[in-house]
């Protein structure tokens, strides 16, 4: 669609270090870039790339909240807050949701990527205990629970949480 | 953490009591190119030793001092490390120690706490807390950027770099659910700025119609730009002491007790919970909230509201024995960065019930002057002009805040605001149509210093102890 939200960036670069992501983030030209790891999240940024939705859960049985069959998290965390040990990835197929809340951006802060005014949109994702917010590909009236899927940029990606949008089903 | 255990809840015992004797402050400008930043923190602690009507001489007093904690925001905007070595330098203190706090918006009132907790434990007899922020080295937008950092840097920095745009989807949110006018929003501003108008160091003062709030450009929506508090740039300081100390220094000592509360960087993060109860609440309260809850997929603190703030008033009410908000508490100040996070505290601090926050608002009890009755407000808010109206120099607001509370109790409003020589220091006229907006003989004062979307906050509670 031509009216479609379009990211005003240029992919950001990436070192792979044993398998982890570290994004490059030029604050001030070459000599000044921030070397910021994604660590063990690299999964998902990567996954974004890739066109899939990667999500955390804890299957520790001895957790005194999961039981061991834990709700998942997005944004995903490789620890339980609630027992300390390794959350699991899960692939969340066909991701889909709701607008739980959301804001019309008309101007962000230097350096914004996005191409304004767009929808700011928190997504409520079945059998996800958090909100992931995003933003969304449309720019027709919105209102709290409309339904929207999942798009990833996998040609050129920023290797950002750019790399998910979303759009109105 | 979803579930408490008993540690978890412990209140605060501190070892001995904590007072406040005195408070200074700057006027607060958009842009200060006059003076420097330690110069303006010299005038904040200039005016906390000289204009208090403290009994001793203010290098006397200021010989009794032997602790500093100080509250900045953001090294980022003035590209300085270290700026506590500075001040505590410009301001004669060396080789004293000092401690610098960093707590988002909340660092004002992080830096009253760690204050008091030196003082409670013996660590000090006398502690200064000062704080400032100095946000006009850069444009706007570029400070914009800066703070939008105060949100998360790999899921949420990138889709605004503008703050407004994480407090807009639970202004959104908020008014959805509890069917909020957002004419309720307005009001909220035109109240706290046309307060400002009464206070030579404010910086937004402005009469104002809701119909002109409502009119105006959008930041980022529902939020509209007299919603939104400024970059600003001023300080402000307060003295802490023991009981024995405050009453050599003054007559008119106040009572203090702090404590903090804090939630997810992420809105999205907070998970559901139960809501932990004041003293004069019940479960059968919310039985009706938690129903329409389920109806809608809401939650608790959820976008509606914060844990964080509920935890520290939780804390604080039981460690100055209040048992009702609205009957005990005689003003507050609250973190009005935005309108709608003045309003969702309301609920928070416990003056109303969960989800009346906006007839609250309606009922005038939140004015010097109830409009509907002529009659003074049970719980005026915001009488210094708050964060819209006002400032928020964000590392000074929090100190600030405490520093209008206790003036308000010390029955000094009108020594502070409608003196015109204070106007004129800072090359302003006091108004003609000037008036007072000293409360009647309040007892108990609170003030809520609030950072990102409620990740950290502090609960300020100043009591008359004279």
């Amino acid at each position: 669609m031509a009216n479609d939200v379009k990211l005003r960036t240029t992919p950001s670069e990436i070192t792979n270090i044993e398998d982890v992501w570290v994004l490059h983030f030029p604050r001030f030209g070459k000599e000044g870039t921030h070397y910021h790891t994604y660590g063990m999240l690299t999964p998902y940024f990567k996954g974004l790339t890739e066109g899939r939705l990667m999500a955390t859960r804890c299957v520790n049985e001895a957790c005194p909240i999961s039981n061991g069959h834990g709700e998942k998290w997005l944004p995903p965390r490789s620890d339980c807050p609630d027992c300390h040990q390794p959350m699991q990835w899960a692939q969340i197929t066909d991701p889909h949701g709701y607008i739980y809340s959301y804001t019309f951006v008309e101007r962000g802060g230097t350096g914004l990527e996005v191409e304004c005014p767009y929808y700011q949109i928190d997504v409520k994702i079945e059998g996800v205990c958090t909100i992931l917010k995003g933003y969304l590909l449309d720019r027709k009236p919105i209102k709290i629970g409309d339904k929207v899927k999942a798009v990833f940029r996998t040609e050129s990606p920023t290797n950002t949480c750019l790399d998910i949008a979303w759009q109105l089903l | 953490m979803i579930e408490f255990k008993t540690g978890n809840l412990r209140v605060p015992k501190w070892t001995r009591p904590v007072y406040m004797v005195a408070a200074g402050t700057t006027d607060y400008r958009k842009r200060y190119p006059a003076k420097k930043l330690e110069e303006l923190c010299m005038m904040a602690f200039r005016m906390l030793l000289e204009e208090n009507d403290l009994k001793m001489d203010p290098l006397e007093v200021k010989g009794l001092i032997n602790f500093a904690c100080y509250g900045e925001f953001a090294d980022h905007f003035q590209d300085q490390l270290l700026c506590e070595a500075k001040v505590h330098d410009y301001l004669g203190l060396d080789l004293l120690p000092n401690v610098g706090i960093k707590t988002g918006g909340a660092t004002g009132g992080s830096a009253m706490l760690m204050g008091a907790t030196t003082v409670a434990s013996g660590m000090a007899d006398c502690a200064l807390v000062l704080g400032w922020e100095r946000m006009d080295e850069v444009k706007t937008w570029t400070g914009n950027y800066y703070i939008s950092t105060a949100a998360c840097k790999d899921f949420e920095t990138r889709l605004a770099r503008n703050y407004a745009s994480y407090y807009a989807p639970m202004a959104r949110r908020f008014q959805e659910m509890y069917n909020v006018d957002e004419r309720v929003r307005a009001e909220i501003a035109v109240k706290n700025r046309g307060y400002a108008c009464f206070s030579p160091f404010s910086q937004q003062p402005g009469v104002h119609t809701i119909d002109e709030v409502l009119e105006g450009e959008i930041v980022s929506d529902p939020l509209r730009f007299l919603e939104c508090c400024a970059m600003s740039v001023g300080s402000a300081a307060a003295l802490l002491c023991t009981e024995e100390l405050a009453h050599q220094l003054t007559d008119q000592p106040a009572r203090l007790y702090v404590a903090g509360g804090s939630h997810t960087l992420r809105t999205g993060d907070r998970r559901p919970m139960r809501i932990p109860l004041l003293p004069n609440e019940s479960e059968e309260d919310y039985r009706e909230l938690y129903q329409e809850m389920e109806k809608t997929d809401g939650r608790w603190p959820g976008f509606e509201s914060f844990g964080a703030t509920r935890f520290a008033a939780y804390m604080a009410y039981r460690m100055a024995g209040i048992k009702d908000p609205l009957e005990d508490l005689d003003l507050v100040e609250t973190h009005d960065a935005f309108t709608i996070s003045d309003l969702q505290t309301y609920g928070d601090v416990g003056l109303t019930l969960y989800g009346r926050e906006q007839d609250y608002v309606t009922s005038g009890e939140c004015y010097h002057e109830n409009p509907h009755t002529g009659q003074p407000g049970k719980c005026p808010s915001n009488l210094s002009g708050g964060l819209l109206g006002t400032t928020h120099a964000v590392g000074a607001t929090g100190i600030f805040q405490a520093g209008e509370v206790l003036w308000q109790l010390q029955n000094n409003y009108d020594k502070f605001h409608g003196d015109p020589r204070i106007w004129e220091r800072y090359g302003k006229k006091k108004p003609p149509d000037w008036k007072s907006l000293q409360v009647k003989d309040p007892r108990r004062g609170l003030a809520i210093s609030h950072a990102g979307v409620g990740s950290h906050v502090v609960c300020t509670i100043l009591e008359k102890a004279f």
